[in-house]
């Protein structure tokens, strides 16, 4: 009985958890490379970078946990780490760094609500940019 | 009522006072033990004199008396008479006129109601409720590569915040740019 409360709570806590999704992004203006799972973030990107189409390069989910330093391995040698600083009441304060390799491209440290975005211009690759698409939701 | 007025107690006496004037000339005299007593032998006097009518003899026949005041009133037509206006104090007109106290308090009563009403929030079953879009906000951001600036762009109500970094190295393709980005050191 003990351990299906205790289950049964973890259940919940899990679910009631704010979750951050990170993408790497490639903001092009080849329209063979549009991508349909950024047809939701697609408007958003467009009116801030002004490209027209956009392809998601990698994309990962962790649940935030206070203190606790999720990565998310985007792929093509980019790692973003976020760590929460407040969580629940309120925006999240998380604090986020974008890295590649060794280097450590950008360290923020930002309050997104539910539902909240965060973009990051990053290199440019031939004609096209690197972009980094942060969001928050339970 | 301070002060002392045999007028008013007289008036009191003979039963020519009338609501809010003679309810306070009625507790003033309960509480002044000189017009208690003004009020007393007023009201002794009236006794008396209820006790003891005066009984008039007329020396000419009523008919010929009435015959006198009708050539009178005829003989005074015409003449114009002053006759003498009493000056009327505000309690004395408040007194006469009531019905404008009344509506002078009903006045105000309303005026203050309006004015409260007119203050509180008005809450009423249509409240618009606005959803404020979520937006982030940045507190800081900073790179460590040299050469590269993070410039960060505020959140408005349509658009989210944006990290613009820019100094980073510019690549010809992808391959090239995880190769150069693997080898950078911060």
């Amino acid at each position: 009985m003990r351990r299906l409360i205790l289950f049964s709570l973890l259940v919940v806590a899990t679910a009631d958890a704010a979750q951050v999704q990170a993408r790497l992004i490639r903001a092009t203006k080849d329209d063979k490379l549009a991508d349909e799972r950024l047809k939701v973030l697609q408007p958003k990107l467009k009116k801030t970078f002004g490209f027209p189409y956009y392809q998601q390069l990698g994309e990962k989910q962790e649940a935030l946990k206070l203190d606790t330093t999720n990565r998310l391995d985007l792929g093509e040698g980019f790692v973003v780490f976020v760590t929460p600083k407040s969580i629940g009441k309120g925006p999240n304060k998380l604090e986020v760094e974008w890295t590649s390799g060794k280097a450590s491209i950008v360290k923020v440290t930002v309050k997104i609500p539910d539902g909240g975005h965060l973009f990051f211009k990053g290199p440019g690759v031939a004609n096209d940019w690197i972009l980094l698409a942060l969001t928050v939701h339970e | 009522m301070k002060a002392h007025h045999s007028e008013l107690i007289s008036a009191l006496v003979d039963g020519e006072l009338k609501g809010l004037r003679r309810w306070l000339v009625q507790r003033h005299v309960t509480r002044c033990a000189a017009c208690a007593a003004e009020y007393r032998h007023f009201q002794h006097v009236r006794e008396l004199l209820a006790a003891n009518p005066v009984t008039s003899t007329m020396s000419d026949s009523p008919e010929f008396f009435w015959s006198k005041v009708k050539r009178e009133i005829q003989a005074r037509e015409g003449q114009t008479v002053n006759v003498p206006v009493p000056a009327l104090g505000l309690s004395d007109w408040l007194g006469q006129n009531r019905f404008v106290l009344a509506s002078a308090v009903a006045a105000l009563i309303a005026v203050v109601v309006l004015v409260f009403a007119m203050q509180t929030p008005r809450q009423n079953s249509n409240t618009v409720v606005i959803i404020q879009p979520p937006v982030a906000t940045v507190e800081h951001a900073s790179t460590f590569i040299a050469n590269t600036v993070a410039t960060t762009i505020e959140a408005t109500e349509a658009e989210p915040a944006v990290i613009w970094v820019s100094g980073l190295p510019w690549t010809p393709d992808m391959t090239e740019m995880k190769t150069q980005f693997a080898q950078l050191d911060s």
